[in-house]
């Protein structure tokens, strides 16, 4: 989910629920960005990625990135995207090669396989904080750049440790179907990972925020537990609702090669793809849903100093602008990648401010930083890792 | 010659308009509290990209913005020469429609030659041990939920199996090989190559076979699986194609990544296919010298056509099959027969 996660591949500053409607007191986010320059900009640079076997792709997503932040305002003011494309590469390449590595285990062995699993998921927290650390460090506003303090206990804590404790419904629900109750088994795991899940979720976005920091300041972040639940709630309501048409269409479709006598070994293509349009829109529907929410959940609990921000993200234009996206890119094979990335970066800066009196001028930092490598930052955008920013 | 520009002290989210000079080799800044001045070679400037404003890094940590139109061009003419190269490829419309020419053009390049040559190069250079391992883990994973215990007469599988080996010594170069009989009703009569050199017939297929000839067609097959290393190429060509699919798109998980597997399936199932049939013409080659008609083969073809009628040629889709189509197998068999029949009528 990394680069839908972040919209435009960029950096925002973490923002609290507060109504401050006075006009002066606001500060407005704005993407000038054009489709038309950015597509020139991309497919060069996707032509030169692929032509130099991915070597140059470090250089192309720095001069992408660079001209995706540049067009995003804040207050007048453009963010700078800063890292260089060397520790880029070298990142690249050691991801490519976990992921290599990864991918050839399971023809080999099952031991191997799991091996490299655990691996990749002791050292997951690990990265998740380099990650951060590296976007923010290289991301920059009015010549300041952003912070995230290395915190790993907290990130095993938040990303490791607590997945550990849905063992515990896991093992229960385990138990009781072995004792022949496998239907309450079932219902105590799903109640218990619906207590969890958001509780969890809730938790990763405070640890998340509250790490960052800007001009000597770090973001602030008020939790409200009940929040996360309603937004879980509302998806799983969703889900349930969009499974009845999903359900019918697919009950139709196998109906269909019933009676056709159509064995679906024989056809397995178009059937995996008939079955993937039934279930895509469900997935396309939940998970925007649960993306708009959890951005405003963020934005809004989270402020700087005296600043507030507000985002206000709403559920349908973004369904809107993602289905146009899932269909353009897939009608033109993804010459349209450029426009739809252009649409959700320009979306989400209009529905993001900040709010509070002052004229941001009284950020201030002494030391500039030390560089930060970026193995984190392209093993968990390679592997996905929602960190929901 | 000056422009506007905007200063930034480095420390402070302070904005400050300055005008912004270059006196002979110095750059010079000035603005309402705010002036200075250094030299041209201490300042750091950004790479060009269309529409993006230029940093200036200055040597005290300040920095200096100046819009992307108001730079003059002769300031850092020499800074950056590579991306100002791209930089101007980027700005050209008719470059545009070249690299979306090169992009797929490259792509096709990469995938049909790049990485399969790779894969298999890769591939000659690993340690047999490796494939044992994987044919060792397959049957693992098979024996017991798809491959039962095979129901033969005790006779009729000795019988094969020291056809099987005869069939296989006179083979130069192929690595060690054997033959094992299972029960697999879930998939049919079908036989396999696992890497390790097994080479597994199912009950059924042995029962749709007609004659001793046919059986050594589809071993001759197989065989040509094994002595290609046709598993193991296969498994690294389309691992590399998730790889480097994976790389492309970005990231493997999420909603672009779920698009990148289609690709990465098809592509799997059109080296697949080179496979098969590579290793028909091999069965083909070595049938005739064995001095067995390649016709044999298509007695095989239609035999397993007769228990699995699904395989008639016309209810395949070409690009969507990992076999060739039936009747093309056939053409090419019936092809290698004829040629064989000459061979031997001029030898008689």
């Amino acid at each position: 989910m990394h680069e839908e996660t972040l919209g435009s591949g960029i950096y925002l500053p973490e923002i609290h629920d507060t109504v401050f409607n006075r006009a002066e007191d606001a500060h407005r986010f704005e993407f000038n960005g054009s489709a038309r320059d950015y597509f020139r900009i991309w497919i060069v640079n996707v032509a030169l990625s692929i032509v130099t076997l991915g070597i140059y792709s470090a250089w192309a997503s720095v001069r992408t990135r660079r001209y995706m932040y540049a067009n995003t305002l804040f207050e007048g003011s453009p963010f700078e995207y800063l890292a260089r494309p060397i520790p880029i590469l070298r990142g690249r390449l050691i991801a490519a090669a976990l992921f290599a590595t990864y991918i050839m285990a399971s023809h080999f062995s099952r031991t191997l396989q799991l091996v490299t699993m655990g691996v990749i998921g002791v050292f997951m927290p690990w990265m998740i904080v380099k990650g951060l650390m590296f976007r923010a460090r290289y991301s920059a506003w009015r010549g300041l750049h952003f912070r995230f303090i290395a915190d790993y206990g907290g990130a095993y804590q938040w990303y490791l440790l607590v997945y550990m404790l849905m063992a515990i419904p896991l093992a229960l629900s385990g138990l009781l179907a072995q004792g022949g109750h496998p239907f309450t088994g079932m219902v105590l795991f799903l109640a218990g990972f619906f207590l969890f899940y958001p509780w969890l979720k809730g938790n990763q976005q405070q640890w998340m925020a509250e790490h960052h920091y800007f001009g000597g300041k770090s973001f602030r972040f008020t939790r409200e537990p009940s929040a996360y639940y309603r937004i879980y709630g509302a998806a799983l309501g969703i889900g349930v609702l969009c499974m009845i048409p999903s359900g019918i269409l697919m009950g139709l479709m196998f109906n269909a090669m019933v009676k056709s006598h159509i064995d679906p070994r024989q056809h397995s293509i178009p059937v995996l793809l008939a079955t993937y349009l039934c279930i895509a829109p469900t997935y396309l529907i939940m998970w925007t849903y649960v993306h708009v929410r959890m951005t405003n959940a963020l934005y809004n609990q989270a402020s700087l100093g005296r600043y507030q921000f507000e985002s206000s993200l709403r559920f349908w234009p973004m369904l809107y602008i993602y289905l146009g996206n899932v269909l353009a890119i897939i009608f033109t094979i993804g010459l349209a990648i450029p426009w739809a990335k252009i649409q959700v970066a320009r979306y989400r800066a209009s529905c993001l401010q900040v709010a509070g009196e002052g004229r941001l001028e009284e950020f201030t930092q002494r030391t500039s930083g030390a560089d930060v490598a970026a193995t984190g930052t392209e093993i968990d955008s390679l592997l996905g890792f929602d960190i929901g920013l | 010659m000056s422009v506007p520009g905007i200063y930034h002290d480095g420390m402070t989210t302070r904005v400050t308009r300055v005008v912004i000079s270059r006196v002979d080799d110095s750059l010079q800044w000035r603005g309402a509290d705010v002036a200075g001045e250094a030299a041209l070679s201490s300042v750091m400037p950004s790479a060009r990209v269309i529409g993006v404003p230029f940093t200036l890094l200055l040597p005290d940590g300040a920095q200096l913005q100046i819009a992307h139109d108001d730079m003059p061009p002769d300031w850092f003419a020499r800074s950056h020469r590579i991306e100002k190269a791209v930089d101007r490829l980027e700005r050209m419309r008719s470059i545009a429609w070249v690299s979306v020419v090169v992009t797929v053009l490259a792509l096709i390049a990469l995938f049909e030659y790049v990485l399969p040559w790779t894969a298999d190069r890769i591939a000659y250079h690993l340690p047999h041990r490796l494939e044992v391992a994987m044919g060792q883990q397959s049957l693992a994973v098979l024996r017991g939920r798809v491959f039962l215990t095979t129901t033969l007469p005790a006779e009729r599988r000795q019988h094969l199996q020291a056809l099987f080996d005869q069939f296989a010594h006179g083979i130069p170069d192929l690595p060690p090989v054997n033959i094992v009989f299972y029960s697999a009703p879930m998939v049919g009569a079908n036989a396999f190559a696992l890497p390790d050199g097994t080479v597994v017939f199912t009950d059924d297929l042995v029962k749709a076979l007609p004659d001793d000839r046919s059986f050594l067609a589809v071993a001759a097959h197989e065989l040509g699986h094994q002595a290609h290393h046709h598993i193991l190429r296969e498994v690294l060509r389309s691992s590399g194609a998730v790889v480097v699919f994976g790389m492309l798109t970005g990231d493997v998980t999420s909603l672009g990544g779920m698009t990148a597997a289609i690709p990465a399936f098809l592509l799997g199932n059109h080296y697949s296919r080179d496979f098969e049939a590579d290793a028909d013409s091999f069965a083909f080659q070595t049938l005739a010298a064995h001095g067995i008609d390649p016709a044999a083969f298509v007695d095989a073809m239609r035999a397993l056509e007769k228990v699995h009628p699904e395989l008639a040629a016309d209810k395949q889709v070409r690009y969507l099959s990992s076999h060739p189509v039936t009747a093309q197998r056939i053409a090419k068999a019936e092809a290698a027969s004829m040629a064989f029949r000459q061979r031997h009528a001029v030898a008689r």
